[in-house]
């Protein structure tokens, strides 16, 4: 068994493994949420505090990152000890844990992996522990069908003369009936997608009515990018860890001279303020041919320069396809091109953020919450480029916030690189066009 | 209308709710309101039957009645059994694909197959083809054309209904047609199903004339059953099509957070039957009839409220889903169907130029020539409607299948359906149409709203005296 633990991830541990009830764990960006989950479930059923757990995720991504996880802890002893169920066109063929949907066959393991929208057909069996993640993007309705199967009948039964006058709330009411969970996320890098624009994401939710922690140590941030995350979101002090604190990019080959400001491998965030223009493209969404171009032209340039992994980063799906288009054209189809949505979980040496929004009401839009923001400057291990311009951030507004409030994402993000954690350069010629 | 005013109309629409109800919710509604409201809100799961069985029977019937019925067909059969017999024996490729894919798929699921469950998928398929040889070719000359499993949406009357089949005559008459594939039991003409019937020759009507109160191409609708057929009178008395309306109001008001008037009918075949759901029933009734009347614990009724609030977030967010329906209705109504295409086209609501290229297993591949815009919305796993342009019916009123991309190149869209045979209903129904494609949905709701009803219950049962719910 293997299982690296820095000493706030073992801090949490202790306290999930000992606490009886439900309780919220916020894990910043590279912090080690997935480790946190899986080493708990281990370390819960090694030491016999439970028959069964549940392992939860919104995304079958999430979920088969855990089996990942599981792998990684457990070696080849994994596929005794877990299984991983739910929807099957969603599994990882790679994955080298089992996937079954069959009652006798989960009965008989002692994790049990899936997504959340799954569990209606997992046979009637109670949890003594559950451990959600992704609860960021997930509502608070997504939370009740994994706290169903925490629900013990017997306790409930105790329970039952006093609760009418001591229960006061939903919470209250599954704690009382024997759940006992934790949820994971980071209200910080994503929020669920609901009518209501102002809802409560889950971890919000449990948050505010149960213990919660927050890991400090971040394994992927270098420590510019940590320090410019930690400000950028307010999390109180979030900090790389040692052995990550002083990574740089390193190439192959010196950059050519028109990229040599871009690419600086010294400096860990360098902003490219570039002036393309914004397009409306489908019902929703926005495209910037200039930006395209110019993430395509890096990436380009970059692949000769290096074999780091890349991954570019936008808000809109238009601006993806554009730039996966141009990336396709120059024969670069295995480089990752995702949204702000999509980049939860991933991570890459070097990050392209293609910013997209540039008009002259400054109307940053959805660019520029927080969640979105500090998603794509948070996936890099080593150099951030941030592909868009810089005086539409700086002077941006979006209907969360009024044009007077001081507090915009946006401009706060343009005002730490530009004071603080990386240089704005003005775009080389060559992606000028 | 530049593809801004697309978007501003997307603007527009997204103030407003966009539900659609579907014509089995119609029919359930009409039964019993309280029944409806069962599903939405509160979120009560259906019962535990297993419909494998039923599903394997609809997925033949899907694919023979274009083929093997159809070519089979006669007027006035001297021996309707033997003419059963024969088109049987022709189905038999179809039904062993059938039975081969819902193996796959229960396999795959972990699903347990029932004992018998070859024979008795030949048995019920067998007795519908009584069914349709006794009564329909009894009556009907052969069809030019039937078409089968088809999603009809008409968003002006917030109705949606998949239909099982339509036969076509001349003059663009049509017949409606409902497979009843639960059970061999004799069909009563007084149940959800004869209100579904109604529900869907609404739907029909407007398929075929655009207007769902003109009736001039209705030849006639029928629930086909094991070895016979219901037909229900034509006209049928204005009552009961005002009933279907009404009902529809009051669910499409329900789905939008209204409190619209609910009376429990004089007979209700769960309740007064003492089914499965009845319990559930008369909890939420009391329920509301006691929190209307403040006699509620405060700490239940607070979470009592928490919870019904969160059930209509839910419905609201499934209403979003349907708002791009919306969306391209309301442009063909104001731009023609050609411009509004086009202009929907360019702002990725619809992509159409496509053809049926071909099929291998259960993906179908559609092709179009290189167009000027080749960034596509397209995405893998992402789910789509696939529709046959029909001429002269309305887009969301022709042939379609339903389905995820699994490939999408400039040129090519390969798209993934649930089974293997309905890629070949795909290939049997739309392979001479141009092809349109729309985003579609899963609709997860009941999903989502179950565990609620669940935690509602639990709170009711630890919180309040058993007094309250004296009867459960």
């Amino acid at each position: 068994m293997t299982l690296h633990l820095d000493e706030e991830q073992l801090r949490i541990l202790n306290w999930r493994v000992d606490n009886k009830d439900i309780g919220a764990v916020v894990g910043p960006p590279g912090c080690g949420k997935t480790t946190v989950g899986s080493g708990l479930a281990v370390k819960i059923i090694a030491e016999g505090l439970a028959k069964r757990v549940l392992l939860v995720a919104y995304t079958n991504a999430a979920a088969n990152e855990f089996g990942w996880e599981f792998y990684n802890i457990l070696g080849p002893a994994a596929e005794k000890m877990c299984i991983r169920t739910g929807n099957p066109t969603g599994v990882d063929p790679l994955l080298p844990i089992t996937f079954n949907r069959s009652a006798d066959t989960l009965l008989e393991k002692r994790i049990i992996i899936s997504t959340n929208l799954s569990l209606k057909k997992l046979p009637p069996i109670r949890f003594d522990n559950m451990i959600i993640d992704e609860a960021g993007v997930e509502r608070l309705e997504h939370l009740l069908w994994p706290f169903w199967f925490g629900v013990d009948r017997e306790v409930q039964n105790e329970h039952r003369e006093k609760a009418a006058a001591e229960i006061d709330d939903l919470m209250e009411l599954i704690s009382r009936c024997g759940a006992v969970a934790t949820v994971v996320g980071d209200p910080k890098q994503s929020r669920p997608i609901s009518p209501v624009r102002t809802d409560y994401s889950a971890i919000e939710w449990v948050m505010k009515r149960k213990r919660s922690d927050m890991l400090r140590i971040s394994h992927r941030l270098p420590d510019m990018l940590s320090g410019l995350v930690n400000e950028f979101a307010n999390y109180g002090g979030l900090k790389s860890a040692p052995e990550i604190a002083p990574r740089r990019l390193t190439l192959d080959y010196m950059p050519d001279v028109e990229y040599r400001q871009v690419i600086q491998p010294d400096e860990v965030v360098t902003w490219v303020d570039i002036n393309g223009v914004e397009q409306p493209k489908g019902p929703t969404s926005w495209a910037n041919d200039l930006e395209a171009k110019g993430c395509a032209k890096i990436c380009n340039h970059l692949v000769h320069l290096t074999r780091k992994s890349i991954v570019v980063v936008t808000r809109f799906t238009a601006q993806k396809q554009i730039i996966r288009y141009y990336l396709q054209r120059m024969g670069l189809e295995s480089i990752k091109v995702t949204t702000t949505t999509g980049a939860l979980g991933t991570q890459a040496d070097v990050v392209l953020f293609s910013l997209v929004r540039n008009n002259p009401e400054r109307n940053v839009g959805a660019a520029g919450t927080l969640q979105d923001l500090n998603v794509a400057i948070s996936r890099s291990k080593e150099k951030l480029i941030i592909i868009g311009n810089f005086d539409m951030m700086i002077n941006g507004w979006t209907s969360a916030s009024s044009p007077s409030h001081r507090k915009s994402p946006a401009r706060n993000l343009a005002r730490l690189i530009d004071c603080k954690y990386g240089s704005i350069v003005q775009p080389p010629h060559i992606l000028r066009d | 209308m530049s593809s801004l005013a697309v978007r501003e109309l997307y603007r527009t629409i997204s103030k407003t709710k966009g539900h659609l109800v579907q014509s089995r919710e119609i029919a359930t509604t009409c039964v019993c309101p309280y029944l409806f409201k069962m599903c939405y809100p509160f979120g009560v799961p259906p019962g535990e039957q297993d419909y494998l069985i039923a599903n394997t029977v609809h997925d033949i019937m899907s694919l023979a009645m274009p083929t093997t019925i159809l070519h089979n067909w006669q007027q006035d059969p001297t021996n309707f059994e033997n003419l059963a017999r024969s088109i049987d024996r022709d189905s038999s490729a179809i039904v062993e694909k059938a039975i081969q894919d819902a193996k796959d798929v229960a396999n795959r699921e972990g699903k347990t197959i029932p004992t018998y469950f070859e024979y008795d998928v030949q048995d019920r398929f067998h007795g519908l083809l009584i069914g349709i040889s006794k009564k329909l070719m009894k009556k009907y000359s052969r069809p030019k054309r039937a078409i089968t499993e088809i999603t009809i949406t008409n968003v002006k009357k917030f109705q949606e209904g998949r239909i099982d089949a339509f036969l076509e005559f001349d003059d663009d008459c049509y017949g409606l047609i409902d497979w009843k594939t639960n059970d061999i039991d004799k069909f009563k003409g007084s149940g959800i199903d004869k209100w579904q019937l109604i529900a869907n020759f609404l739907l029909a009507n407007y398929r075929y004339t655009g207007n769902e109160d003109n009736w001039s191409k209705c030849l006639f609708g029928s629930v086909v059953f094991y070895e016979n057929a219901y037909f229900p009178r034509l006209p049928l008395k204005q009552e009961k099509i005002d009933k279907v309306k009404y009902d529809r109001k009051f669910a499409h008001d329900v789905l939008c957070g209204g409190s619209p008037y609910t009376q429990k009918p004089a007979f209700c075949p769960v309740c007064d039957r003492e089914g499965e759901s009845s319990s559930d029933c008369h909890f939420y009734r009391e329920d509301s009839r006691m929190s209307g009347q403040g006699t509620l614990p405060p700490n239940y009724a607070s979470i009592r409220r928490h919870l019904i609030k969160r059930r209509y977030l839910v419905l609201d967010e499934r209403s979003e889903t349907h708002k791009h329906k919306f969306v391209i209705s309301n442009m063909i109504e104001r731009l023609g169907e050609s411009i509004a295409l086009q202009e929907l086209e360019k702002s990725d609501v619809v992509y159409s130029g496509f053809r049926l290229g071909s099929t291998h297993e259960n993906l179908i591949t559609l092709v179009r020539e290189v167009s000027d815009n080749p960034i596509t919305f397209l995405e893998p796993s992402k789910v789509v409607r696939i529709i046959g342009k029909e001429d002269s019916r309305p887009l969301l009123g022709c042939i379609n299948e339903k389905g995820f991309v699994k490939d999408a190149t400039e040129s090519k869209l390969v798209v993934s359906l649930d089974k293997k045979i309905y890629a070949d209903r795909a290939k049997e129904q739309l392979l001479d149409f141009p092809i349109v494609i729309i985003r579609d949905e899963n609709n997860l709701t009941r999903r989502t709203l179950e565990p609620m009803h669940r935690f509602h219950r639990l709170a009711a049962d630890l919180m309040l005296p058993r007094r309250f719910f004296d009867n459960n």
